[in-house]
């Protein structure tokens, strides 16, 4: 068994040995030497208590925009509308929660604003989802449109509606606020980082354990395995498609717990942008485990911040072109580790000494066809 | 053209940490026609792929006398470019060209008409190849390999595909082949087939040749006692007991009537075209035809999938509404259980695990996992589903136990339902080696036991000779004969075909 553990690991080391590798002859062509921006990188995330509180504060929204691409990816869509969801949940979100008053405590504050801020998410993944299910348009399309649509009515809303010409929200209600993690760990001092991490990872471990126990969740599994055979047994396809959808929007909203709620105290254009298609790479990595998930998202955290530290020293697009390479190395090296153990499972049963005379009865011949 | 001689000794052939050969010994000589019978999954495909170099073989030699270029494979999925006329396929790969390379079709024809003439194939050369009957497709596919010079012939399960008529012709079409000096190897199923007109036989299990002799003309005057022979062969053991229909009473009530069910395709053809028929309570009613004649649509009708269905479907007494909904769908479900003809595409989920299979579309009606475990269990240990694992991926069971994981699934859920009334089955045993077939065949003999009225649509008469108390002959999307199941494959086959006298 740990053998096995061993071997499929491999691979995924294996890529990160050779992003370092890369890392370290980015910066010597930058006139860096190598070592040294590589210790820079380690010290600003996984380095110091700061770093790694930096690095759960990247990786919180991850945590949300992955888990969200992964359920509608269960029921066999793309969810790529995860940024325009967002956005447009945080600035409801943040709205209602600037307008919340201020004596309001956390215990009421906080899940009315996650509601609010879950619904509209779900809302705009309904444009998509409705039209998938019933007219079999593609979602694709759908959602990269509506992420346009959604770009287009925010700076009109700050400017427009709202008035404001700084394109951000009112502060939020007290109550409405993640405190940040420093209260319980005082070394984090100083990083962004918020109550909203462990919130993020008990809702991963919560979501994906229901979608694998209970009836909603197996069936939207199923849906996405094979429509034809779910819909000739009597369940109904379009209904766990844009269940799945609707769940996944609001999923992705609630990463407005780890930007505007945990750590600006309001909402502005741009907060938590990326973090949608970001999210698409957690989703794959993760491979449609829960703890899949979690670290997956903690290794997008770690590059981003990384690139952030070594900013002063290397380019940011050399952090870029880095991290994209990372992430298509460890994609590839954790195909090949799940390979590895398919085989190894498979052939379990198999290896079967070879028998010149079998007179095996009828019975167990034909349980073996 | 006298065909060479193959020796294929020893050989072992293995995907990935699969065998598929263990060993196999066969030397394959011009002038007869070889059979390979054996179970699925016991290497017969894998033997002729070996033979022409398209599997990896791990151990063993294959000589070839004249070398491998001698040797042409008919595929049992042809390799048919659609829109091409028969004549561009008949050539294509070997297309015969003038000067920069320009097509000579003229000179194609040529050869391609000296070669029908030769062979006595014949083939429509100007029409387009989707509009070509099957068995015309198949014409082609021999004739492309003997225009490629090849005087040894493999094919996989010619038969699979065809009509009795279609697959005699066939057969008398590959004797004179072979009787002009060819080689010829087929694989197949049917024993009858192998009984008939092989003159050697090679059987296959798990892996290796167990048997590999010709055929004496004096055993053909017993095909009891030689058909017995060559099954104990292929199921290393006892054959399975042979299946009938259970008795059926004299005042049986009508349990299922169809009546006029019309269904037009998007291309405005008429695939069912005023079919009725009736089904009584315990009665099994088989359905032969032509693939592609309705077959597949009746199935669907009646499962409710088929909302453009004109026509109506009474049971027991009521008419069914039209289904509108999953609701409506899910309430014919619990009158009538149905198991489509393309178990992978309408009936399994290939990447979800056995015990998810055996419960789809069920987990409204289950009560906690504790319940679910029993029940998936029970219909394991039911049906023999090997190996016995509900965790285990479907997609890695052979065809035979795939496929009893989905009629398991649809005659144990209808059983235990307390307005049960129809089980209909579209090919319950297709591409299903006799060991299952048996398992399955029981089950549908006694879910009619239970007073279930059964539909079996099947392409193997044998099978619905076994089965059915009445078989009914679809032609164009009608019934156009009903007959006892003694009758011959003759007159079964003729009524196919939608000829008059039948």
């Amino acid at each position: 068994m740990n053998d096995k553990r061993v071997r499929a690991l491999l691979p995924i080391v294996l890529a990160i040995a050779g992003g370092i590798l890369l890392f370290n002859l980015i910066a010597f062509a930058f006139g860096e030497a190598p070592a040294s921006a590589l210790r820079v990188a380690f010290e600003g995330t996984w380095g110091t208590p700061y770093g790694f509180g930096q690095v759960l504060f990247k990786a919180t929204p991850l945590l949300f925009t992955g888990l969200a691409f992964e359920v509608a990816l269960r029921a066999g869509l793309f969810n790529i509308g995860a940024e325009g969801q967002l956005a447009l949940a945080s600035l409801v979100g943040a709205l209602v929660a600037a307008n919340l008053p201020a004596s309001l405590p956390m215990p009421i504050a906080l899940p009315i604003v996650l509601a609010v801020a879950a619904a509209v998410g779900a809302l705009v993944a309904f444009v998509p989802a409705i039209l998938r299910a019933r007219r079999g348009v593609h979602e694709i399309i759908t959602a990269i449109m509506v992420n346009r649509i959604v770009d287009a009515i925010l700076p009109w809303t700050f400017s427009t509606v709202l008035g404001s010409t700084s394109l951000r929200t009112a502060d939020i209600a007290p109550g409405a606020a993640l405190p940040r993690l420093d209260r319980v760990v005082p070394s984090f001092a100083g990083s962004a980082a918020s109550f909203a991490f462990p919130l993020a990872v008990v809702i991963v471990f919560a979501a994906m354990s229901l979608l694998d126990r209970t009836r909603p969740g197996r069936e939207i599994r199923w849906v996405g395995l094979r429509p034809e055979a779910c819909r000739a047994e009597g369940i109904d396809v379009e209904r766990r498609m844009l269940l799945a959808m609707l769940l996944s929007g609001a999923l992705a909203a609630l990463a407005v717990s780890s930007t505007a709620l945990g750590y600006k105290g309001y909402y502005e254009l741009g907060l938590g942008a990326g973090a949608g298609w970001s999210g698409i790479a957690v989703a794959m990595l993760g491979r449609g485990k829960a703890i899949g998930i979690v670290l997956a998202a903690i290794f997008l955290g770690t590059l981003e911040q990384a690139g952030l530290a070594v900013n002063a020293r290397v380019p940011k697009e050399a952090m870029d072109v880095l991290e994209a390479t990372l992430i298509v190395l460890v994609a590839v090296a954790s195909r090949v580790a799940s390979k590895r153990t398919g085989v190894v499972q498979a052939a379990d049963p198999e290896p079967e000494p070879p028998r010149d005379n079998p007179a095996p009865t009828p019975a167990s011949e034909e349980a073996r066809s | 053209m006298r065909g060479p001689v193959m020796k294929i000794e020893d050989i072992a052939v293995r995907y990935g940490d699969c065998w598929s050969i263990r060993s196999a010994t066969i030397t394959l000589e011009p002038g007869v026609i070889h059979a390979i019978l054996g179970e699925n999954g016991a290497g017969k495909s894998t033997l002729l792929k070996a033979a022409v170099g398209f599997a990896p073989r791990v151990a063993g030699t294959v000589r070839i006398e004249g070398g491998a270029g001698a040797i042409g494979m008919v595929h049992q999925h042809f390799m048919l470019v659609s829109a091409f006329t028969a004549l561009e396929n008949l050539v294509l790969g070997n297309e015969p060209t003038g000067s920069f390379g320009r097509l000579d079709l003229a000179k194609a024809r040529r050869e391609a008409e000296a070669l029908m003439e030769k062979t006595g194939l014949r083939v429509n050369l100007d029409a387009r190849t989707s509009e070509l009957a099957v068995g015309e497709r198949q014409r082609l596919e021999i004739l492309r390999v003997l225009y490629r010079g090849a005087r040894a012939i493999l094919l996989d399960e010619p038969t699979a595909v065809l009509s009795p008529l279609e697959a005699e012709e066939l057969y008398t079409t590959l004797g004179v082949l072979a009787e002009g000096g060819a080689t010829i190897a087929v694989v197949t199923h049917r024993m009858d087939e192998v009984i008939r007109f092989a003159g050697h036989v090679t059987i296959m299990r798990r892996g290796r040749t167990v048997l590999s002799r010709p055929i004496a003309a004096e055993e053909r005057s017993d095909p009891k006692r030689l058909e017995d022979v060559l099954t104990r062969a292929i199921m290393g053991g006892e054959p399975p007991p042979e299946t009938s229909p259970p008795a059926l009473a004299q005042d049986a009530k009508v349990a299922l009537s169809i009546e006029d069910l019309v269904l037009v395709d998007a291309g405005g053809k008429r695939v069912l075209d005023g079919l009725s028929l009736t089904v009584k309570k315990g009665e099994i009613v088989g359905i032969a035809g032509i693939e592609g004649n309705g077959q597949r649509e009746l199935v669907r009708a009646a499962a409710g999938l088929e909302p453009g269905v004109a026509g109506s479907i009474v049971l027991d007494g009521a008419r069914l509404p039209a289904v509108r909904s999953t609701e409506d769908l899910r309430k014919r479900r619990r009158a009538i259980a149905v198991v489509h003809e393309d178990r992978h595409a309408d009936g399994l989920m290939l990447d979800a695990s056995v015990g998810d299979n055996l419960v789809l579309g069920e987990l409204g009606e289950i009560d906690g996992p504790g319940a679910e475990a029993a029940l998936i269990t029970r219909r394991i240990e039911r049906f023999g589903v090997y190996p016995p694992e509900p965790a285990r991926r479907a997609g890695e069971l052979s065809g035979g136990n795939q496929q009893k994981v989905v009629v398991g699934r649809a005659l144990d859920r209808i059983e235990a339902s307390p307005e049960r009334a129809l089980v209909v089955l579209g090919q319950p045993t297709r591409g299903v080696d006799v060991g299952a077939a048996s398992t399955i065949h029981g089950a549908i003999v006694k879910a009619a036991e239970k007073g279930l009225a059964v539909l079996v649509v099947s392409a193997d008469l044998g099978e619905l000779r076994r089965l059915s108390h009445r078989i009914l002959v679809i032609h164009r999307g009608r019934i156009v004969a009903e007959l006892p199941p003694t009758t011959s494959d003759d007159v079964i086959g003729r009524a196919m075909l939608g000829m008059e006298d039948a």
